[in-house]
């Protein structure tokens, strides 16, 4: 055991450090940008809107975090996320369960979709670009059968499980003060996380597995066991995703959520998470998310089509992806 | 090796602020055209003053600034809507900006893109909301800050009560109805000698069964054809295809069956098999509720050419759908008046910013074949 904690512990470096402090210079640099040139930029209004434009992807990109830092990936975050918030709204819809219950579903579904992925990948072999890419066809195919192509509501602030929106998104309280609870979960969830990666078994055999998986499983880690609850754990944070996006924006289409994975994988990247594994942060990941919701929101400040967001965030990715290569080879 | 990693954060920040800068400055002029057709009109507003002299007039907000919120700028349809938007803000000297989610099915795009807009306090909003459930709150937000909302195109069902102070859109039943009406005298020969053991089919294809418009112009059609069928002497009219159209009646036990198909997403090539699925089935007839469903029936049928005897009406136009109706492939289509709906929104959200009373404005809807589409009251609306 102690030996096994040493011999990984060598992958516990700092050097992420330096990778973090850019990017998060690069948020505050185009928060004032924005600030300076937006239109009515500044303000708690609009830091709010960051914050609740940024909770979905948070979480989804947390838990994909574990996964890169394994060395693998996944594809399906984006349409599992659309599907078990549908298959919540089934639950609660056309099934008339209890909310709560509703709730606990969507939550054991995450974790189902994870573990699926997790046996895919770590105990049947499949790469995971192609496993996931399987399950996150197989979510699109589920979230438009149960909801026959049928578009579902989440509960409105107005109804009696109108406590959702105050829970996961937003508090509105009678003085006008509007406390971003959603975002105080993802604190919450990222500083968990934070602690799971850092301090726990289950994290440093999550990073031992990204940069030797051979070494790790030599040293008598149970590769499958741990490669499968990385997936589990980014199955859960997927299903959180799915009910902040329900909490924010209440409809939920059938066979949605394309594209949604790749701005979470693209935060990961942003934030410094090794593409081959091995190395990465969760709070790294969270910069990475608020840089594109910043850009979501302040273009649209200045006049400008969201659509620069996507090529703006595009040039981001490649820009903090070559800067931590060529960290790597001045360390190396 | 510290310099080089300040070179590259500076190679960042430079590549953002370059695309930025060419972004802005094309917005720039913009506004500043906008800013040179408001001097005008201040200067006009002036004289006017000047002449009525001592009668008090209500406050005019100087600056007015209208977010116009759509719900995509990727069909034609939309970029008309602009038109229409942009000539009434330059008849009222007020700035717009008019923005929309890259598809139909992104919501929180749009919900983004509403925050936005009303954090930058704006003196009244135009939308059309993807889904009203998911701007509630941003909703209750205008109506607590007493910004004026007007929807257009389908506008905002369902919204909390004060919130829309008027709606500038097409009456989607009556719309399909007379697609109805526009069909039938086509078909009356065949459907008036359907028998349950020689049935005639008529097809209805649909991008999605959640759209308010999209169903309503199903709706209308349905409701019409059922009713002109049966005054053909046909009582026993089966509606099949999707639960949310269906009426029950078995197929088998009907002379006319009316075959509603909807499109696994609203992707072009799911809309193709959709309608692929339906011509195969040899209706008499078919019909499209928006242009992304007649542009699947063009999909799947080599532009048209292989319809045959197949009756086919479209809605709203488009290049492609527009050489199907001149060529005669489809018997004409039926069009809205997008540059109608967004001028409408705009001086409906003037009129509400200076406190004249408002009220829904019908946009209307018309049928358009090769023979009319060049006149006068038509070639305006069938946008390319």
């Amino acid at each position: 055991m102690s030996n096994k904690d040493t011999a990984i512990a060598v992958n516990k470096t700092p050097k992420k450090l330096s990778q973090q402090i850019y990017v998060f210079g690069a948020l505050i640099v185009i928060y004032i940008f924005f600030c300076i040139f937006g239109r009515n930029f500044f303000g708690y209004e609009t830091f709010l809107n960051i914050l609740n434009a940024s909770n979905y992807i948070g979480f989804a990109a947390i838990g994909v975090t574990f996964i890169i830092i394994t060395g693998g990936i996944d594809l399906s975050i984006g349409t599992v996320e659309m599907c078990t918030a549908m298959i919540g709204a089934v639950c609660f819809r056309k099934l008339g369960l209890p909310f709560w219950l509703s709730i606990a579903i969507v939550l054991i579904a995450g974790g189902l979709f994870g573990l699926f992925n997790g046996t895919l990948v770590a105990r049947l072999k499949l790469p995971p670009f192609i496993a996931t890419l399987g399950t996150m066809m197989i979510a699109i195919g589920i979230s438009s059968i149960i909801s026959n192509v049928q578009t579902l509501q989440y509960p409105a602030r107005t109804e009696a499980d109108g406590w959702f929106k105050d829970v996961f998104s937003v508090l509105q309280l009678d003085n006008g003060i509007n406390i971003p609870t959603g975002s105080i979960m993802l604190l919450t969830v990222l500083l968990v996380s934070h602690v799971l990666l850092t301090k726990t078994k289950f994290g440093r055999y999550v990073f031992a597995i990204g940069s030797n998986e051979e070494a790790a499983r030599l040293s008598g880690v149970n590769v499958t066991f741990w490669k499968t609850s990385a997936y589990v754990f980014s199955g859960f944070c997927t299903a959180l995703a799915g009910l902040s996006y329900a909490s924010t924006y209440t409809t939920i289409l059938p066979g949605s959520g394309s594209g949604n994975e790749l701005d979470a994988i693209a935060a990961c990247y942003i934030g410094g998470t090794s593409t081959t594994g091995g190395s990465g942060t969760v709070f790294g990941t969270i910069i990475g998310v608020f840089i594109m919701s910043c850009m979501r929101i302040g273009l649209p400040s200045m006049n400008l089509q969201p659509h620069y967001q996507k090529l703006l965030t595009g040039i981001v990715v490649i820009v903090a992806v070559l800067m931590d290569i060529s960290q790597q080879k001045k360390k190396g | 090796m510290k310099m080089k990693r300040i070179l590259s954060t500076l190679a960042l920040t430079l590549a953002l602020s370059v695309v930025l800068t060419a972004c802005a400055t094309t917005t720039t002029e913009t506004t500043k055209a906008a800013a040179t057709t408001k001097a005008a009109e201040v200067t006009e507003a002036v004289v006017e003053t000047t002449a009525a002299a001592g009668e008090t007039t209500k406050a005019i907000p100087t600056d007015i600034y209208i977010p116009v919120v759509s719900k995509g700028l990727q069909h034609q349809f939309w970029q008309t809507v602009k038109k229409g938007a942009d000539d009434a803000a330059a008849k009222y000297g007020i700035t717009i900006t008019f923005e929309g989610p890259a598809s139909e099915s992104e919501i929180a795009a749009q919900v983004t893109m509403l925050d936005s807009a009303i954090a930058k306090k704006p003196n009244a909003i135009c939308l059309a909301a993807l889904s009203t459930d998911a701007v509630m709150d941003q909703l209750n937000a205008c109506l607590d800050a007493g910004i004026p909302v007007i929807g257009f195109d389908s506008g905002v069902p369902g919204a909390p009560e004060g919130s829309i102070y008027a709606n500038a859109s097409t009456d989607n039943k009556a719309a399909g109805a007379l697609a109805a009406t526009s069909m039938f005298p086509a078909i009356t020969e065949k459907v008036a000698a359907a028998t349950v053991d020689a049935p005639v089919r008529i097809a209805v294809i649909s991008q999605d069964a959640t759209s308010e418009s999209v169903g309503n112009r199903t709706v209308g059609f349905l409701e019409e054809m059922v009713k002109l069928v049966n005054g053909a002497g046909i009582a026993d009219v089966a509606i099949i295809g999707h639960d949310k159209y269906a009426n029950g009646v078995e197929e088998s036990a009907a002379a006319v069956v009316i075959d509603v198909g909807i499109s696994a997403t609203t992707a072009a090539t799911d809309i193709a098999s959709a309608v692929s699925a339906l011509l195969n089935k040899e209706p008499v007839a078919i019909y499209a509720s928006n242009e992304g469903a007649a542009n699947g029936i063009l999909d799947a049928s080599n532009e048209g050419a292989d319809l045959g005897e197949i009756v086919a009406v479209g809605f709203d136009a488009g290049v492609r759908q527009k050489t199907a109706v001149v060529a005669g492939y489809f018997i004409g289509s039926i069009t809205q008046d997008p540059y109608n709906i967004g001028f409408q929104a705009v001086e409906l959200a003037y009129k509400a910013i200076i406190g004249e009373a408002v009220a829904d404005v019908d946009t209307g809807a018309k049928f358009y074949t090769a023979a009319n589409i060049m006149d006068k009251d038509i070639v305006d609306l069938v946008y390319d």
